[in-house]
């Protein structure tokens, strides 16, 4: 599934002009703090206001059957996005703070997306599954303020990838308070679990290493502006000079 | 003791809180959802019975529920009597009057919820409506308590609409306070006496109940 976005305005102190192709199954938003990374994510979702905003995702389109005779085939076209209400855009999201819902448990978390679904899958496996890959069950019945901040993080995780019908995936800084140990252990199931129900990923780190170890697609920002955009060893070869610079 | 005023304006104030809560839940969910002119206007009308005196509202509310107007002439050929000097018009000016005590809690308890966890459940797919009832109530539940507590104990408590729309029936229109001033009038100061405390300890414990409710809250966001 592909995306197209470009998003403009001042957010802010920073003039946000990004224009973006998310065609790989993971992309990562690579840049300093402050470089308008999260604003991008926020654009797609709906809830950044002040930006004019074109979002369109490449995708089967339904052709209505047309009461006096058939309607044209379905077909693969371009979807507009920019226009639609934040939960009518088929997005699932992960957001930098964690957000979880202090009124519910940890499966009632996971389970949101799922409990509000207008048309929800018959079974809620997604939910188990997710909490499998995030190895929650567990946790299952404690509420957030009993859980560490690791453990918050990968419920804030599970919530997003639990989301029935999404068709992009959208992570802030998702290994934030996560050890290296449990990221390395979790990231080849998060990578299969998009690839494997063809839902593609963008996340967003300022950590170099990630970046690499990802090995995704990687877009360079800074200062509100993609400044490069390619496999993560060219796009961070400069940055990783720098750093050893900085070292040495 | 008056008993039947007293059991006339438990009922004003349970019939008055309920209505309330199910017409300034909705208002006051616009007036938190956003910002402009519209709801800045809608707020200060809201608020105007806290400044206006309960005289003003009263001869507003005589008015314009009477034959004079559309309103008015709309209600009597529906219920075929004015609702000036009954229960229900008494409901209505309660409610108006005590409108502000009702909406401002909730405003303040939607405009609490964390923005984050609002946007956060709209981009995981939960319609308005749906973040509304599975994010927005849930978290602002101590406001409806405090809603109701005030808008009971101010509904308790008032005396100029209710003279002015309901005048003084015993058993219909005359609340606990109309009675203290009845009793006041006949120079009846021990039963003014015995009336009033019954309305000063309604009115503690209703305020212990919001204070009491806000102190469990510190307590829960700190443990």
């Amino acid at each position: 599934m592909h995306h197209r976005l470009a998003v403009r305005g001042d957010v802010g102190a920073l003039r946000l002009d990004v224009a973006l192709e998310l065609g790989a199954a993971w992309t990562v938003l690579f840049g300093p703090s402050g470089c308008g990374k999260t604003s991008v994510l926020r654009a797609m979702g709906g809830v950044l206001p002040g930006v004019v905003i074109e979002f369109a995702r490449r995708a089967v389109v339904e052709t209505r059957v047309r009461k006096s005779g058939p309607g044209a085939p379905d077909g693969v076209g371009w979807v507009e996005l920019g226009a639609k209400a934040p939960d009518c855009r088929g997005l699932a999201y992960a957001p930098q703070s964690g957000a979880l819902f202090p009124h519910l448990s940890v499966r009632d978390n996971v389970g949101f997306a799922y409990s509000v679904c207008a048309d929800p899958p018959r079974e809620a496996t997604i939910v188990d599954e997710a909490l499998s890959l995030f190895k929650l069950h567990a946790l299952c019945e404690r509420m957030p303020r009993q859980l560490s901040g690791g453990e918050r993080q990968r419920v804030n995780l599970a919530r997003a990838f639990a989301t029935p019908h999404a068709c992009l995936l959208m992570l802030d800084e998702p290994f934030a308070g996560l050890d290296r140990g449990l990221r390395d252990e979790l990231l080849p199931g998060m990578v299969e679990w998009g690839r494997g129900r063809g839902v593609p990923v963008v996340s967003v780190t300022h950590d170099v290493d990630e970046a690499l170890l990802l090995g995704a697609e990687t877009v360079r920002m800074e200062g509100g502006k993609v400044v490069a955009q390619g496999a993560a060893r060219d796009v961070l070869a400069e940055e990783r000079v720098r750093m050893l610079r900085n070292l040495g | 003791m008056d008993f039947p005023a007293l059991g006339l304006t438990i009922r004003l104030a349970s019939v008055t809180t309920l209505v309330l809560l199910v017409v300034a839940t909705p208002l006051a969910a616009w007036i938190s959802s956003g910002r402009g002119w519209g709801r800045r206007v809608v707020q200060a009308i809201v608020a105007l019975p806290l400044v206006l005196p309960p005289t003003v509202l009263g001869f507003y509310l005589l008015v314009g529920l009477g034959p004079s107007t559309a309103v008015g002439r709309m209600v009597i050929a529906l219920l075929g009597h004015p609702l000036a000097f009954t229960f229900w018009g008494l409901v209505v000016g309660s409610a108006v009057y005590s409108l502000p005590f009702a909406v401002q809690p909730l405003v303040a308890g939607f405009a609490g919820v964390d923005r984050g966890l609002v946007e956060t459940a709209g981009m995981l797919g939960a319609s308005p409506f749906a973040v509304f009832r599975r994010v927005v109530l849930p978290l602002s539940r101590i406001s409806f308590v405090t809603a109701a507590v005030l808008t009971f104990a101010h509904t308790v408590g008032e005396f100029g609409v209710v003279l002015m729309v309901g005048g003084d029936i015993p058993g219909v229109t005359r609340t606990l306070s109309i009675s203290i001033f009845d009793q006041v009038q006949e120079a009846n100061y021990a039963g003014a006496n015995r009336t009033a405390v019954w309305l000063v300890a309604l009115s503690f414990v209703a305020l212990l109940i919001v204070y009491a409710r806000g102190g469990m809250r510190r307590g829960a966001e700190v443990g």
